[in-house]
């Protein structure tokens, strides 16, 4: 082994790492657009005990939180082409399934996973709200979307936020893993540049300081954002 | 037509599975072990007076928060070798790749495990510590008898939810060619020509999602049992 870094591959492969940040930043933000409203759905349904629904919800939140995110990916990757294949062939509808975009893939395993982390976070935030404030709502003559627009969500979000901030930390952390659907995002595009000359120290090095420099800039955002939610309690005290 | 799904290859594949279940625990408690030594010691330099300790500990569980299991693995798999070649001159070419798999998830256990074991002392009030020392307690007597077995019951179901987590994290460990369970399966699907992963993948995910649900009410059990005696104290 070279018993010296290649510092010059070091600071080109820097970049070729970051121009992987926009795919990463896409994967996490649709995700999280189509976890967040769904999400909020199933945890209304479990604080409801909405029967079914609420069984269903509970058993897929305990799947992803039971096997790890890469398990996950393995099998939804293998399964959406032989259950897209399955529903084409029956309506004879001619699609090339192989040449489905990882992006799309990426999405949906994705937002399937966050969706079930965000169930438990919305559930014990909405726990949070005291179940009187809904029925002074009513009283006052709100309509319960109302009530839950005006009243529950802005107080709810409050406590939520920190764990929507690991949430969304945790999920650009994962889509580190799109390399096994093939998802040209930062690690996958440091490591292609490290197959020539073998160099993956050093392209690790800038995934690494990729990652660092994208996740504390996105816990920054919501401390922020988490300061200017909070004024209320800054205005009472 | 071959069937795209056979349901027979995840009952085959499970006995083939199960034994290699064995090296996926010895990492975990491998990693759970050192890491939380490692993040007993991180706790403490959070919670001491040194600015610099201070400092240095609160950066690496930042660092640790921040990057991915799998890069940290990278890291620690091309990284620790060449720094014991550049500086001291060994070869660690030959070394077991389960070595760099328990050094990784130790580094990032023992992240997780400050965090729980710093909110779980900060969470038993100062006054029983200063009690205890001003009964004639030394400051080591006064953590060990009074301070720790409180703080355990705290951190207890924290515990529980990093030991889940470690393990799932070391699911990555095969792709540094390491041969736990999700290693053999990726063995198993070669074998079949890469036809039927699915059934496998399945498999592996029922394996991983019973351990789970076993270690959380087993967590649940233990936090119940340790518990009892706040309770009667908060009753008298």
């Amino acid at each position: 082994m070279d018993s010296s870094l290649n510092i010059p591959f070091l600071i080109d492969t820097f970049w070729v790492a970051l121009s992987g940040v926009p795919t990463a930043l896409l994967v996490t933000v649709v995700a999280m657009l189509i976890a967040v409203p769904v999400a909020f759905f199933f945890a209304l349904t479990r604080i409801n005990n909405i029967p079914v629904i609420s069984q269903i919800a509970k058993i897929y939140v305990s799947f992803v939180r039971g096997t790890p995110i890469i398990i996950q990916i393995f099998v939804l990757y293998s399964f959406i082409p032989i259950f897209l294949n399955s529903i084409f062939t029956k309506y004879n509808i001619d699609y090339p399934i192989y040449d489905i975009h990882p992006l799309w893939y990426a999405f949906i395993i994705f937002s399937f996973n966050t969706t079930a982390v965000l169930i438990e976070v919305f559930r014990s935030a909405l726990g949070t709200v005291d179940r009187g404030q809904l029925e002074a709502a009513h009283s006052v003559g709100l309509t319960t979307k109302q009530a839950y627009i005006r009243i529950i969500i802005p107080q709810a979000l409050v406590s939520a936020l920190p764990n929507i901030c690991t949430a969304t930390v945790n999920l650009i952390k994962a889509t580190s893993l799109g390399y096994a659907i093939s998802l040209q995002e930062i690690t996958l595009r440091a490591k292609v540049e490290a197959n020539l000359g073998y160099n993956y120290l050093e392209a690790y090095i800038d995934i690494f300081i990729v990652y660092l420099i994208v996740c504390i800039a996105v816990e920054q955002l919501f401390k922020w954002w988490e300061k200017r939610l909070s004024r209320y309690k800054m205005a009472s005290a | 037509m071959e069937k795209y799904f056979d349901i027979d290859y995840i009952w085959t594949a499970l006995p083939n599975l199960l034994p290699y279940l064995k090296v996926t625990f010895l990492v975990a408690g491998l990693a759970v072990l050192f890491g939380t030594l490692l993040g007993l010691l991180l706790a403490f330099a959070k919670m001491g007076k040194s600015k610099l300790l201070r400092a240095l500990a609160n950066g690496y569980t930042t660092v640790m928060r921040c990057t991915p299991s799998i890069v940290l693995l990278f890291l620690v798999y091309y990284g620790i070798p060449f720094v014991a070649d550049s500086l001291f001159r060994i070869n660690l070419q030959d070394i077991h790749t389960g070595v760099f798999v328990v050094v990784t998830f130790s580094l990032q256990f023992a992240a997780m495990m400050s965090e729980v074991i710093r909110s779980a002392i900060q969470a038993i009030n100062h006054g029983q510590y200063e009690a205890a020392v001003s009964v004639g307690l030394t400051p080591f007597q006064a953590y060990r008898r009074i301070i720790f077995p409180q703080a355990f019951v705290v951190a207890l179901p924290n515990f529980g939810n990093g030991l889940i987590s470690i393990l799932q994290e070391g699911a990555l460990a095969y792709t540094i060619g390491f041969i736990d369970i999700v290693g053999k399966a990726n063995l198993i699907i070669a074998s079949n020509f890469n036809t039927h992963a699915l059934e496998i993948y399945i498999a592996l995910a029922v394996i991983y999602w019973v351990v789970s649900i076993t270690i959380e009410k087993v967590f649940e059990k233990l936090e119940k049992i340790f518990s009892k005696g706040s309770r009667s104290l908060k009753a008298s």
